[in-house]
């Protein structure tokens, strides 16, 4: 445990963008032995939508934090909506996270 | 007709990022800026987390876990967990940009998100690597300014936020992601977003530290075999 305190937080904001960063360089210094046609790339590109997609049921499903203050079924009603405007809107990206996201504020609101 | 050369990439990335990415960014980052103010961030680090990490769900971590008085060395490494997606994401977007120089490859890696990689990966994305060299820097350059700018709008207005606008703020970027995924073309690419989503559920329970990369390995190898007996139907 450390006391809280600006020295503290610099030094967390610090740690957590050199984390992130380590990781950013990995993936340079690897791409550069990689054929782009070959199937080593193509396999690290179908995991890239693959951890997008485990990111997204963590999101929705496993969320820290205050999102998981609000229940499952109003995060996943929320979804459903957006995702049916999306259709509904022959597709458009806009209409359907807007709908989305203002059930989701609604619905927040009316019960909490 | 799409964009063969830099600035012609330039251009069309950076149209490509006014819309709906903006529209995005400045609710999600606002969210995050209230987040960071109401965990006891500086606004100066709240910025600078926001344009230097580049990666909103490592920033919650980072955020929450600071607030519940964790060690330094500990919100690192789970912030590493949580952006460690950005290692395969890199590997399979750089071959794909033009310019060969380790410094121009380590900037764009920094610029890139989980939003920017999408969105280069789409079929209406430029083809030359030049041109998508262009794209990604046009892009990312809008969306880490504007960004940056959400934050401090955030932070700033903090207070004023009521609590079910700054979840909603912070659910944006979920539904987002929901959206430009089932966006997806391709069997391997679909084969392995839906893998991922139904083994991310089980995975990230029992694996809330690991869950991602070990939801990467099988539902990249579900895509890649799905793509493979479809390449070899094709001559």
């Amino acid at each position: 445990m450390t006391a809280f305190g600006p020295a503290t937080a610099a030094l967390v904001v610090v740690g957590a963008i050199a984390a992130t960063a380590l990781w950013r360089a990995l993936g340079v210094f690897l791409a550069r032995r990689l054929d782009p046609q070959g199937a080593v790339f193509r396999w690290f590109s179908f995991a890239s939508f693959a951890v997008l997609a485990g990111l997204l049921s963590r999101l929705l499903i496993l969320p820290t934090g205050d999102l998981a203050s609000v229940g499952l079924e109003v995060r996943l009603g929320a979804a459903l909506i957006g995702v049916a405007a999306f259709y509904l809107s022959r597709r458009n990206l806009l209409v359907g996270v807007a709908s989305g996201t203002i059930s989701f504020a609604l619905a927040a609101g009316a019960l909490g | 007709m799409k964009p063969v050369d830099f600035p012609g990439g330039l251009k069309a990335g950076m149209r490509a990022a006014v819309g709906l990415p903006t529209v995005v960014l400045l609710g999600s980052l606002t969210g995050y800026g209230a987040l960071a103010h109401d965990t006891g961030f500086g606004g100066g680090l709240a910025v600078l987390s926001t344009i230097l990490i580049w990666g909103l769900p490592g920033q919650i971590v980072m955020a929450e876990m600071y607030a519940a008085g964790a060690d330094v060395l500990a919100i690192a490494i789970a912030v590493g967990m949580a952006n460690m997606r950005f290692f395969p994401m890199a590997v399979s977007l750089m071959p794909t940009l033009g310019g060969g120089g380790l410094a121009t490859r380590f900037a764009q890696a920094q610029l890139m998100s989980a939003t920017s990689w999408a969105y280069v990966m789409r079929s209406s994305a430029p083809e030359t690597p030049q041109a998508r060299l262009g794209y990604h820097t046009g892009f990312t350059c809008v969306c880490v300014t504007v960004a940056a700018i959400a934050t401090l709008i955030g932070y700033l207005g903090a207070a004023g936020l009521p609590k079910p606008l700054a979840m909603a703020l912070l659910f944006i970027n979920a539904c987002f992601l929901l959206l430009l995924l089932l966006d997806t073309r391709g069997r391997g690419a679909a084969v392995a977003v839906i893998t991922g989503v139904a083994a991310g559920i089980p995975i990230n329970m029992y694996f809330p530290d690991t869950g991602l990369i070990i939801t990467g390995l099988i539902g990249g190898t579900a895509g890649f075999l799905a793509d493979g007996t479809r390449r070899q139907e094709e001559p």
